[in-house]
This record gives C-alpha cells, structure tokens and sequence, in this order.
C-alpha cells in the first residue's frame, strides 16, 4: 500500500505493524470482519448451534402465543422525593487513596446507575475519569465478597463484634501491645477521628499505612525542601510553560481531573491570536502527558535526575538563582535540549511549571521544589497546602510491620482495605509472614488473595452504600452518602474503625453525624447539615496555603547525599513498575469495562505486558506477543513483550495490578503480578534486570489496528506558527472536487438541527468519554478473545496516531464517534431500512428492524458501526443487570448500533422544554462523553442556531469535516489539533 | 397421436399458481390479522389481586385519574398508586370487607401488593405520559373509558400503527388540557378546527421519527 502525502506531509501510523505492511495489517484493514469473525467457533459447532436453536425455536413458537404476564409493584408508602420514572441525584465523594472525587450519582427508584461529576465540587467541577465513571459497575459486581467470614466459614458481623469485644478489653488493658492496623491511605475526617480514639485507646499499638502506589516520595521531597508536610497543587492553566520529568499528571498522577481541566484550558486556542502553552515531557515511557507534549525525549527513569540537575545548572548558568543546587556534579550525559528549555523556563518568569511523577525518588522532588522556587513559580504557578485529615503511604511501614510480625511482636493484625498477600513488594514474603500472627482479621471488598489466609474476612461496602466523608487533593472536604442499602452483609471504613476504636458498634451515620458537629460548629447544625448533605461538599473548605520558605542548605546536603547522578550502568536493562491506566493498582481489576478500556497509549487491553522499545526488543530478538522471562533480584515473571514506540532504550516497563488469583471472574487469569518482582528496598524503578525470550507467544488484545480509516487525512495539525499564518490550514488539507450528491438532499433548515464538534486540541486521550458512554448506553463488554477477534463494542472509541520516526514519534488522540452524515453511506445500503434519518439530522438505528445484512458497518466509511455477534449482554449476572441504563434499548444478538447523540437524553431534554412551553436552552442538552470529558473537548447542540457554542465552535478556523470530501456531510466536525514547538529546537 | 392429456389440462398450471398465490395471501392475512396486537392484545383483562373496580372509584365516585395516578403530569410514567393512597379512605370507608382483606393485611403488613400490567408497551418503545397529557391527549385516547370498566381491560391495540394514527393526525384527538382526565368529556362537531388550533397555540408536532420513541 502506497501512503498518501498528508497535512504538512506528516505520516500518520497506528502501529509498528502498518509501518512495516505486515500481511496481519493489510488483512484487518481491507476485511471488514477479520476472518472467522463471523464464524461461531468456541466450543460450540454450527451443527450444535442449529439444533439447540431449531429447538428453542419449537419452543419459541408456542411460548410466543401467551402475553407474558408482568406485575407492577408499587410502594406500600412512597417516599417523599422519589418519583416512578424521574432519576434523582445525590452528591456525594469518591474516595480515592489519600484524596477523593466529589461526585453526583443518577438514581432510578432507588437503584444508581450512572456517575457523574459534581458540578460544585473543585476536585472534578462536573467532569470525571475513567475511573469514576466505571464505579457503577464496580457496585454491581456479583463476585464482591457477601458474607463475614471465619477461617473460611461463613459467620456474622455480630459475631465479629463479639469477638471484637473481647479482643478490645483485652488490649485495652495492656495498651494495645501485640496489637497492629495494615489500612490504606484515606482522607477522612470521621475515619481519622475515630483513629485517633484508637491510638489513644491503645498507645502501643502500631497503624501502618500502606499504598502500593503513592505520592510518598513527593511528600518526602517537599518536606525536605519546606521542612513540613506540603502537598502541591498546580495551575496549569496560568503556565506559559510546563516541564513534565516522567509525571503523568493527565492521567495517573493525584488530581488528574483538575490536572487535565486545567492544562486543556490553557491550550485553549478560541481565535488566531490567541496563545498557547507549550508542554516538555522528559519519560522512560509513553505516557498519556507524553501524548500531549510539544517537544518529548525518552530517557531511562534513572536518568530524569540528572536531567533536572543537568537543567539546574543551566538555568544558574542563565543567572537564575536556583538554591540549594551549588556543588553538586554535573551530570557527564549531554540531553536534548536542556539548554533551550532552560531558557524558556527563564523566560516565562513565573509562569512555568516544574513537575515531576511520583516514581521518582524524593531527592528529585526536593530539587523540583527548588526549581520551582528559583523559577519564581511558588506561589504562583506551584502552591502548597496543608493536608489536614489525611494518612500517606508509610515509606518502610510493611517492611516494619513484616519484621515486627517476624519478632513475634505483633499477635492480632487488622488489615483495613489492604491486600498484602497481592501487593506487598515480594521480599516481604508475607504469605509466610502472615501465618506467625495468631488473629488476623480483614476488611476488603473482595475474598481476595489475603482473605483465605486470614482469621477474619470482612465484606467491605461500597462507598455508594455507605456513610462517610472524605478530602479531595486541594482539601476540600466533601461527603460520602449511601445511594443504596448494602446489597450484601457488608460494613463500610468507618464503621470498621469505629469499632476497633471504641469496641462498640456505631453506625456509619452517627459517626459522620458526630465528626460533623464539629466541622460545622456555629449556628444551626441542620440547616448546614442539610446544606452539605445537598451540595456533597462543605464549600471553601480546600485546605489552606502554605507560605514557607524553601531550605536551601536542607535541600543541598540532601541532594548531595542522595546522588541524582546515577552510575551509568552500561548494558543493564531497568525495570519499572507502572500503575495501570485500567485496574490503577489492582483494585479495578474485578471492572470489565475498565479492563476492556484500550490503554490510552498502547491500545492494550485485558492483559498487561513487557513493554520494550524497538531497539531494544531487536537486542533480545522478540516481537510483539511474544512471552519473557523477566529476570530480577532472584524472582522471575513471565510476561508478553509489547513494543512501544517512543520508549526510552534498556527500560521495560510493567504495569501493576494485573494477575489477580482467585478473586474474581474478570480478574482472574487475566495478566501476570507484577508485585510478585517488586523489591521493598528498590523503589518503584530499578536496574538489573534480564530478559530471556521462552519461545512461547501469547496473543495480546491490542485495538491499534481496529476501525482504521486506511491512509487518508483523518488527523490534521499544525504548529501555532504556522496556524498563525494559514489559519484555515485544516479546511485546506484536502482538495477535491466541488461536492455534488447524486441522491435527493434534505434541507434540514428548520427546528433542531444535532451536531457536535470535537477539539482535537483539548483532548488529552484520557478514555472517559469511553466508559461514561458504555455506562449510559449499556454497552456491553466482550471479553478478551471477542476483542482479539476486532469485536469490541465501544461507540466512541480514541484512535491514537503516531508521527514521525519508531524510535521517538509524536503521538494524537482522536475521538471517533458516529458522525451522524446528512448523507449516510450506511442509509443507503441498508435493505430494510433499519438505519434512517430523522427530521433532526440525527442518523438513527432502529434495533428491531436490523436483520444483521451488516451492509451499513461495510459502507460506514469512519467505522462506527458495532455489530452484537453474540447475546452478550443476556448472559450478564443479575446483579450486574442492575447498573444498565432504565432509557436505552438493551441490543439483542445480530443487530447492529452505534453511537445515538445519546437520544435519550435529547428526547428528555425536548419533553421537559415542550412542557414548559419554550425551546431547548443551549447547553441543556449534554452527551455522556461531553459531560465525563475533563478538558471540554466535546460540544454538542442545535447548530440551526447561530447563538449555540456547537455553532460557534463550527466557525472556527480550525474546524474541518472528517473524509468530508466523500460528500458525506458529517455533522460531528473536529478542531484540527495544534502544537506549540520551540522554535529554537531543532527537529532531529 | 391421440392427446394423453385433455385441452383443459393446460390450465391446471394456471390454477396451481393462482391456489399458491390465493394460499400464501390467505397466510399473510390470517397472520396479519390474528397475529396483531389489535386481536391478541385488545379485550386483555386479567383477574387482579384485589377486585379493585374502577368504574365505582372513577365512574360513580368521580374520583379524579390524579387522584391515585399522580405522577401523570411531570413524568413519564403514570404511577400505581402506593397502597398509602388506599388507605386514605379505606381506613375509614370498609376496612374490614371480604374485598379489603388483601389490602389491610398488606397494610399490616408492609408489603406491597403485585398488580398484573394491563396496558403493556414493548421494553423498547418509550412512552412519555407527562407529555401526552400536557398536550392535550385524553387518557380514554389510549386506556379506553376506564369509568365504566369494572375490571380494567385493554381498549386499543396500542400498536405503532395506532400510535401513528394520532401522530400524523394530532388534531382528531386533542382537547383543552383541564379535559384530558375528564371521562365524560364529548368531542365537539368542530373537533378539527378546535384541533387545529390547540395545535397551533401548543407547537404540538409529535414525532414520526423513530427516535421520537425508540432509543
């Protein structure tokens, strides 16, 4: 296949694959269906099939003469606020590790179903992540653990209490001695109240917090640089300039979704004179931020220290004062332009931002801190806050704790959220080491890999089944309302500690409620009570700023005892240990719609894998799929190789979470444990790690292939220079010939005209959009081999391009979602009219007419079209039934759909409007993927009317019609993306 | 050579085809018409839990529809009343009648009582009640005259067919929106023009598109 030369003459690929033409490429493109997809081949023969289903057909045939009889319940009493056919919303918070999401939450008839983020909330102000939207889901998980278990029997929580009781007076006597608490991290005022009852109650008892993916080393950083515990907070809407040192802070970083907002913001292009910022990422791999960068270079992790010392120097060479950098060596490795960012550093004069990820050790946080400070960013760009109410991952917390168990000191350990057996570095050995405790008790949501080896296992609730309260990153402090009764017998945090506190049993409520009376200490209690209860945030309760000075010396002798030059060690491969942009650290691994999420960058899903660059991949002779043995401080895991491109050489990147044994249907089987390599004394990268290639394969579920558009101008851009002097240069890419139809057109000149734009220069590829429309529009998941066979059924989906060379390319996201044509190629070749357009533009599928010809999905040139292969979502568990959406059409096996402009919620909108006797407002109409989105990529709206942001938006220079010279008239157009290089560096 | 077969034999191909033709016609509108939901589903009165009549409550008593089904006019479901609503009255008015026992011991007993639908649309057509009525649309235009039924039964077919009649014709069935729950309400000799212009006045264009009810 020939590539046509596109805008600006840039290359745009998907994969290592249709660089190289291989013949797997060239068959997923020019087959519709790759082979066999259409075949029903696992486990069942055609032959099987056709007589189970001339059978059920008998059946059918006369059950189908009787009316199935269907009862009405109503309520004995209906509750005040509920009415049948009317969704309420509850604000309330998502509690995340050692921060929170304030979040409101669509209820039918007393049954969640849709998350949203709450608008009053500063953690999301509306918008949302992957990993909000996919709760819903997490809820209805038919394998969360149901019963109080007792060595594996099952028993009650008031059984526990009992025991409790007793264990209580007895440590109650001796102080707590023998006594020791494993939780997570939390943010909770009521949780860290009632902590604080319980180390009174038991002073020599231990807590030991442990995160297995944390800020830890931000914080120690900080605290070397300020002398106290500061949390920083970014304004990446106020930077001319950002440097990224390995920190994905659009996606897996604290914060993402303020992150994101923020930082879209202040790319935001509205006019030709407007400016931009322009974003350096220096990383080992490819990140979601790195996907967004204006200028990336891959260095092995180890060497991002050297890089921010190496950019120190040249800042101080520049005349920046930057305190605490003096003497220090510098680095002997030469990096891409570090002289030119200094410079452009310097040049923003307090507006730059200096940010670094969490992997990195402290010592490089302490420098970024004096970075930022030299820079004049602190204070400005870069605030710190106070955090109040939160516990942080301990550095050596489990490796005391295991070593104290070891001792024999520790004779009764409570586990509060905490998976050790799963996620304790290997070293630790904890299966052995949890075995010499006498009473192990543990509270978690799952029957997870530590609950079959302890005493006591716990059910967890659900936050969306609980009392409690949690502090989002900024510290505002939000609460945590039940949406539902527990559906199982299961206890929330706050009871847990509760009663490990005080030896009795409080209700979630009363705790919070008594926690609460001081928080809104001062005038009527209720009426704030009340207040809080409504918005689901105490407002303006963000924690306060701290306005320290930096310590210079302490950050100097700190960085000269913690080297960030490292030795270079030749030839040595390194190892890093990445959170999952899917299950994050395992705990959303039990999520299907998370695990079927293809991975912002790699387009991965199900399955995490050893990420390797070319080169380095060619060293050891593997390709993709194929299966290693990674090789490392004595312990060894086999994984599948993935070849990125754009990673750093001699770095393998694996990502946690993954390999969960016993635990749940979706999680099992599904990956390798990457815990099972960590090393408590390595941090969360490390060198000396060997690669030996099996022999074996396995084959990944990759989408990168997936609905391809073959080689035409889909994605176009442009730097902000050359936009400045071609604006139009998006309208322009393509020239064709004047655009006639040769079938009757509609005028669609009157009432509601649905269209939509998509700013490519907003959207940073985070995937919410993804998931919030699979939880509106009860998309079902597929499973792992459905997904291989080029059958997953997401209806926007985030096609990833790179550009430029295999070893360092730049990378666009693009949402694709149905375009809704005026004229619809899918229209005119279905035979019995199963796809249609209404009156409103809006290309329409109509479920009960398809017969499954598949014609349209062939002739939809922007592969849209979803086809149900099989019955998927009838084979769903009960329980899991429960998260669909009550206004969309559940899709039977062998129809086709896509994307509807999320009709339900326009029809609501319309019904409401006409019966208040007015138009639509702008605005009122919002698509799922619109609101989840954080950076506002997405409008949508009546374009008949002028006045409309869609409209407005369609005006713009930069806007351009996908393949719209096919003459398909889409009316979902995009924004052409643009970057914002320095001028200074030079392409290489 | 003598004919094996007479003259009239060659029509008998004619024939077949035409007894094919007339047989798969006959097919087509046996399952045209006993397959419709107008013959299957039109006449559907199933034997509730309680005996409740409406034709005492709505009819004699002239209880209003809203009284019970409150949630007519701002959602889209027209509600079955809880069993609270009941007892309004029927703590008072007969509370320990043969009809009454499922009621009070319901009651009693906190537990809801399982009705048996009636008028059943298919999961995939979204019906909005809220703004039927808001437009103007009777309640007898799809349940029937429900104050003369002792036990309720279906009344219309309540097919797309017979929604559309009255989506392309809106204004054969509307009527000034305090009459919509009214069952003795007569359509005046005029309806058309009344129609026409309630139409005009309320911007009432109801959708003949399929996503006006299928999502």
């Amino acid at each position: 296949m020939k590539k046509k030369e596109l805008t600006k003459g840039k290359e745009y690929w998907r994969s290592l694959d249709q660089l190289a033409e291989t013949p797997e490429y060239k068959q997923f493109l020019e087959r519709e269906f790759p082979e066999g997809a259409s075949d029903c081949d696992n486990a069942w023969s055609r032959r099987k099939f056709i007589t189970l289903m001339g059978a059920s057909l008998a059946m059918a045939g006369l059950a189908g003469c009787r009316r199935p009889v269907e009862k009405i319940v109503p309520y004995v009493e209906r509750p005040e606020e509920v009415v049948p056919g009317i969704p309420q919303h509850y604000a309330t918070s998502m509690p995340f590790g050692d921060s929170a999401y304030g979040v409101l939450v669509e209820s039918h008839e007393g049954r969640p179903t849709k998350m949203e983020g709450n608008k009053l909330h500063p953690s999301t102000g509306g918008a949302s992540s992957a990993f909000i939207q996919a709760q819903i889901l997490g809820l209805y998980d038919p394998d969360r653990s149901k019963t109080v278990l007792k060595n594996g029997k099952p028993k009650t929580w008031n059984d526990f209490v009992l025991t409790w009781i007793g264990l209580h007076e007895k440590f109650k006597k001796n102080g707590g001695e023998g006594l020791a608490v494993l939780g997570g991290a939390f943010s909770s005022p009521t949780t860290s109240r009632l902590r604080s009852v319980f180390q009174k109650t038991f002073p020599k008892a231990k807590w030991i917090t442990h995160e297995p993916v944390s800020d830890r080393n931000i914080y120690d950083g900080l605290k070397v640089a300020y002398g106290q515990a500061v949390r920083p907070q970014y304004a990446f809407d106020k930077a001319d300039v950002i440097l990224s040192l390995d920190s994905d802070f659009l996606l897996l970083e604290s914060d993402s979704v303020v992150n994101a907002r923020r930082f879209a913001n202040g790319r935001n292009v509205e006019s030709e004179q407007d400016k931009m910022n322009r974003l350096y990422v220096v990383e080992c791999g490819y990140s979601t931020t790195g996907a967004n960068a204006d200028h990336r270079q891959a260095v092995k992790s180890h060497e991002v220290g050297a890089f921010a010392l190496s950019l120190a120097h040249e800042l101080k060479n520049l005349g920046v004062n930057i305190p605490g950098v003096e003497s220090q060596l510098v680095p002997q490795k030469k990096f891409k332009w570090v002289k030119e960012v200094a410079r452009d550093l310097k040049r923003a004069g307090g507006r730059s931002i200096v940010v670094a990820g969490r992997r990195q050790p402290a010592a490089v946080h302490a420098l970024v801190a004096a970075l930022n400070e030299g820079l004049g960013n602190a204070g400005k760009t870069v605030l710190y806050t106070k955090p109040v109410d939160t516990t942080f991952s301990d550095r050596n917390g489990l490796k005391t704790l295991a070593n104290d168990i070891k001792g024999g000191i520790v004779s009764t350990l409570v586990m509060i959220d905490s998976n050790p057996l799963y996620d304790a570095p290997a070293d630790l050995e904890f299966a052995t080491t949890l075995s010499k405790v006498s009473t192990t008790i543990q509270l978690s949501n799952y029957v997870d890999e530590t609950s079959t080896s302890v005493t006591w296992h716990i059910p967890q609730a659900h936050f969306l089944e609980s009392w409690g309260d949690a502090r989002s990153y900024d510290g505002t402090v939000g609460i945590i309302q039940p949406l539902i009764q527990p559906l199982f017998d299961s206890v929330s945090d706050v009871e847990m500690v509760g009663l490990l506190a005080e030896g009795k049993f409080t209700k979630g409520y009363d705790a919070v409620r008594k926690t609460w009376e001081v928080i809104l200490r001062g005038g009527n209690f209720e009426t704030k009570w009340r207040r809080v209860l409504h918005d689901g945030l105490l407002s303006d309760s963000a924690s306060e700023l701290v306005s320290a000075r930096l310590r210079g010396t302490a950050v100097a002798n700190y960085l000269s005892d913690n080297s960030l030059v490292k030795n270079n060690q030749a030839g040595s491969l390194e190892i890093v240990f990445a959170a999952s942009p899917a299950v994050y650290d395992g705990r959303f691994a039990g999520n299907g719609w998370l695990q079927e999420l293809p991975h912002p960058v790699t387009k991965l899903t199900w399955d995490n894998a050893a990420l390797l660059s070319q080169s380095t991949a060619k060293q050891i002779n593997v390709k993709n799929n194929d299966i290693v043995k990674l090789d490392y401080r004595g312990r060894n895991l086999e994984l599948p190789v993935w070849i990125q491109p754009g990673q750093a050489e001699n770095c393998v990147i694996v990502e946690l979470g993954y390999g969960r044994h016993g635990v749940s249907k979706i999680s099992d089987a599904v990956g390798a444990n990457a815990f099972g390599l960590k090393d408590s004394a390595a941090g969360d990268f490390d060198s000396g790690l060997v690669l030996t290639k099996t022999g074996r394969t396995h084959k990944l579920a990759c989408t990168q292939n997936h609905w391809s558009m073959e080689d035409r101008p889909i994605v176009r851009e442009a730097t902000l220079e050359e936009y400045h002097e071609h604006p139009n240069f998006a309208k322009e890419a393509v020239k064709h010939p004047p655009l006639e139809s040769m079938f009757n057109e509609p005028s669609y000149a009157e009432g509601y005209q649905w269209g939509m734009t998509v700013d490519l220069n907003s959207c940073v590829g985070c995937n919410a959009c993804m998931v919030a429309c699979n939880s509106e529009n009860n998309i079902p998941v597929v499973g792992r081999e459905q997904v291989i066979e080029g059958r997953e059924m997401h209806w926007i989906r985030l096609d990833r391009y790179y550009t430029g060379n295999v070893e360092d390319p730049e990378t666009v996201h693009q949402p694709v979602l149905c375009q809704h044509c005026e004229n619809a190629p899918c229209e005119q070749v279905c035979p019995v009219g199963a796809t249609v357009h209404d009156a409103e533009g809006l290309n329409t599928m109509v479920y009960n007419r398809c017969i499954g010809t598949r014609y349209c999905s062939n002739n939809c040139p922007y592969k849209v079209r979803r086809f149900n292969f099989f019955n998927y979502t009838s084979d769903y568990d009960e329980l899991a039934k429960m998260a669909q959406n009550p206004d969309v059409t559940v899709r039977f096996r062998g129809v086709m759909e896509k994307c509807t402009y999320c009709v339900q919620r326009i029809s609501s909108a319309k019904i409401t409007a006409k019966k208040e006797r007015r138009d639509v407002r702008d605005g009122e109409i919002i698509p799922a993927c619109q609101q989840a989105c954080p950076a506002d990529a997405l409008t949508f709206g009546n374009i008949n009317d002028p006045g409309s942001e869609v409209s407005k938006r369609k005006k713009h220079s930069r806007n351009y019609d996908l393949l719209g010279e096919l003459n398909v008239k889409p009316r979902t157009s995009y924004l052409a993306k643009l970057r914002n290089p320095n001028p200074e560096i030079k392409k290489a | 050579m003598a004919q094996i077969f007479p003259k009239w034999t060659n029509y008998l191909g004619h024939i077949a085809v035409g007894f094919v033709a007339l047989k798969l016609i006959g097919i087509t509108a046996f399952f045209w018409y006993f397959g419709s939901p107008e013959y299957l589903d039109v006449g559907y009165r199933p034997i509730q839990p309680v005996e409740y009549n409406h034709k005492v409550h709505a009819g004699d008593l002239g209880i209003d529809c809203r009284y019970c089904h409150t949630s007519v006019e701002y959602s889209a479901r027209a509600n079955v009343p809880p069993l609270a609503t009941c007892m309004n009255c029927h703590k008072l008015v007969k509370p320990d009648t043969e009809k009454m026992q499922l009621v009070s011991a319901s009651w009693k007993g906190r537990d809801a009582i399982r009705w048996i639908r009636v008028n059943d649309l298919p999961g995939y057509a979204y019906f909005d009640h809220s703004i039927h009525v808001s437009a103007g649309v009777s309640c007898i235009e799809c349940h029937g005259n429900v104050a003369e039924m002792d036990i309720v039964r279906q009344a219309k077919p309540l097919s797309m067919g017979f929604c559309l009649d009255c989506h392309r014709n809106p204004e054969l069935f509307l009527r000034p929106v305090d009459q919509v729950t009214n069952m003795k309400w007569v359509a005046p000799p005029n309806q058309q023009e009344m129609g026409q212009l309630l139409r005009s006045e309320r911007n009432i264009n109801p959708p003949q598109d399929c996503s006006g009810c299928h999502r």
